[in-house]
């Protein structure tokens, strides 16, 4: 073998070691969620005797896990929702309204991504309790449109100056009212930005900890996160159950993972490189 | 179409606002009432408070500290995130890249922990750390791996890096490759023409064409370290004691657990938001400079 496939096969197997060890956690999270506790602690590195999904059909009767999940599910759809509908309003507007009152706007919901989130989480409960969207499902939905919206703005912003105008323009000479020439025309020309948008809210969304910790109380309430926080607390953890929750928490955000990929990278890079 | 004059103005005004309502009361506004409460006494339990300067800010610099053992615990953390979450993420970055057939399949493996949320991540490890590893140190020859980790501060430390660089290593990645992909294959080869080693390829080729990578990667990792929570209240809850408490958890403690000092916390985050500022505009001059100069 020469010099060169020597090289060659060492950062395979580089790489192979390190997404072994990257992939470990879920894999053993995976296997030991379909053990009971005794044979989890007889072995957790041995494959489960037999494939049982007690412990998730005892996470969904005994903790309300349907009901969490149900939660996870509308707190994300109306999130994402009313984000992509205000979001993509305000930056077609602002790409396309030069002037300074429109410049300021667009400046404001820029400046503000860089502000931490501990930074407002107390006098966001406050004003949440003011207006009471604190305690439920819905009135959560609505702060994240609030704490969503200027990342979404700044990415719709972007994208509309690569829409040429003169469809607009022949679109207006047809008498067409604006807002119905907005719903027709350019809302079905964003939408490859709108699918990134919604791909990377829903793994913000659906992944939050803090902000539904901070104002959700009611157990009827609960997202995923907050039923799997509450049993992870307890003082006996019982492995099998958190285990269950865990990989039923992961797993839709793995299934967009698995069918949208290009979409989250593409994502990622583009936040980054015109941030 | 060009509008003139005031109907310019509604219907700017009629498009932005449902966005811009929601964004001034669940974000501007609580920002501005943030730096607001710093300066007062207000805490939860009485609903009447007054204006009283900067006693806050001096009373968590001379009298609190827990809250500035977390300031430093919290630096070691960014520190040490800073270094190996770029150098782990470029070094995979650039073995990926130079794969043809397992490209794809290394990128999608390697960027998956990141899928999962961080508190997710954090349940997930401290299973890894108190059963799992336990038994690997009993079985087989990695010994090593049979440490207290969420008992002994000094072993949390690097069991909290460890969740931390699982689940962040893979976004830098991303932008590292897509960096990498923007290195004009051209130049490598004049480079190999001109009889460069492969280090030499990377020091004096590769790395100054990725430059605003860096830089991205370095504020992204920048501004995501000092806000560590979850994987640190998932693995310890900044025990054994407080020796592990990160600078959000002192704030969530005095505003949400402890005290309710409102007013207190709140000055609190506005340090946090002060040092988070400080440190990235640093960073960011430092490292455009470096750009512009290559």
């Amino acid at each position: 073998m020469n010099r060169k496939s020597v090289v060659s096969w060492g950062v395979n197997l580089f790489l192979t070691l390190g997404s072994l060890i990257a992939m470990f956690p879920i894999y053993m999270a995976v296997i030991n969620s379909f053990k009971s506790d005794g044979e989890m602690f007889r072995s957790f590195l041995s494959l489960p005797q037999a494939i049982s999904f007690t412990n998730y059909i005892e996470a969904f009767t005994r903790l309300d896990m349907l009901n969490s999940s149900i939660n996870s599910a509308t707190v994300s759809i109306l999130g994402i929702a009313g984000i992509l509908l205000c979001a993509s309003l305000a930056g077609y507007k602002l790409s396309r309204t030069s002037g300074r009152i429109s410049g300021f706007i667009f400046m404001l919901f820029i400046a503000s991504m860089l502000v931490p989130f501990h930074s407002i989480m107390i006098p966001l409960t406050r004003m949440a309790k003011t207006l009471h969207a604190s305690g439920s499902i819905y009135g959560l939905s609505v702060i994240y449109i609030g704490l969503g919206v200027n990342m979404a703005v700044f990415l719709y912003h972007g994208f509309v100056k690569s829409i040429p105008r003169e469809l607009e323009e022949a679109a207006y000479m047809d008498g067409c009212g604006e807002l119905k020439m907005y719903f027709k025309i350019i809302f079905p020309l964003l939408l490859p930005i709108t699918v990134t948008i919604a791909i990377l809210d829903f793994l913000w969304i659906w992944n939050d900890f803090l902000l539904p910790l901070i104002m959700i109380t009611d157990t009827t309430q609960y997202t995923l996160i907050l039923s799997t926080n509450v049993l992870f607390g307890e003082y006996n953890k019982e492995w099998s159950l958190i285990l269950s929750s865990l990989v039923l928490t992961a797993l839709p955000v793995i299934i967009i993972y698995v069918f949208f990929q290009r979409y989250i990278m593409e994502g990622i890079t583009e936040g980054a490189v015109k941030g | 179409m060009v509008q003139k004059g005031h109907k310019k103005y509604v219907s700017l005004l009629a498009f932005v606002a449902p966005a811009f309502i929601l964004y001034l009361l669940f974000l501007l506004i609580p920002t501005i009432n943030g730096l607001y409460y710093s300066l007062t006494s207000w805490n939860g339990l009485n609903s009447s408070y007054r204006f009283i300067g900067f006693d806050n800010f001096v009373e968590l610099f001379t009298e609190d500290p827990y809250f500035l053992d977390s300031i430093w615990f919290t630096l070691k953390y960014v520190a040490c995130m800073v270094i190996f979450q770029n150098v782990i993420a470029l070094l995979i970055a650039v073995l990926i890249e130079s794969r043809k057939k397992s490209k794809g399949l290394f990128r999608t493996l390697f960027f998956m922990p990141n899928m999962l949320s961080l508190i997710i991540s954090a349940f997930m490890w401290t299973f890894i750390f108190t059963q799992v590893f336990p038994e690997l140190a009993e079985r087989t020859v990695l010994t090593f791996l049979g440490q207290a980790w969420i008992g002994d501060p000094k072993y949390s430390f690097i069991a909290i890096l460890i969740i931390s660089l699982w689940n962040g290593v893979g976004y830098m990645m991303i932008i590292y490759l897509a960096g990498l992909q923007g290195v004009p294959q051209h130049l490598k080869e004049a480079a190999v023409i001109d009889g460069a080693n492969i280090y030499q390829q990377f020091w004096h080729v590769t790395l100054p064409m990725i430059t605003h990578a860096i830089t991205i990667c370095l504020f992204l990792t920048l501004n995501g370290a000092f806000k560590v929570y979850e994987v640190v209240y998932g693995l310890t809850g900044g025990g054994p004691g407080r020796s592990t408490q990160v600078i959000t958890m002192n704030i969530f403690e005095e505003a949400f657990s402890n005290n309710y000092r409102y007013g207190y916390a709140s000055a609190k985050s506005v340090i946090l938001f002060i040092i988070v500022l400080v440190f990235t505009v640093i960073q960011l001059r430092l490292t455009k400079r470096k750009e512009i100069e290559s």
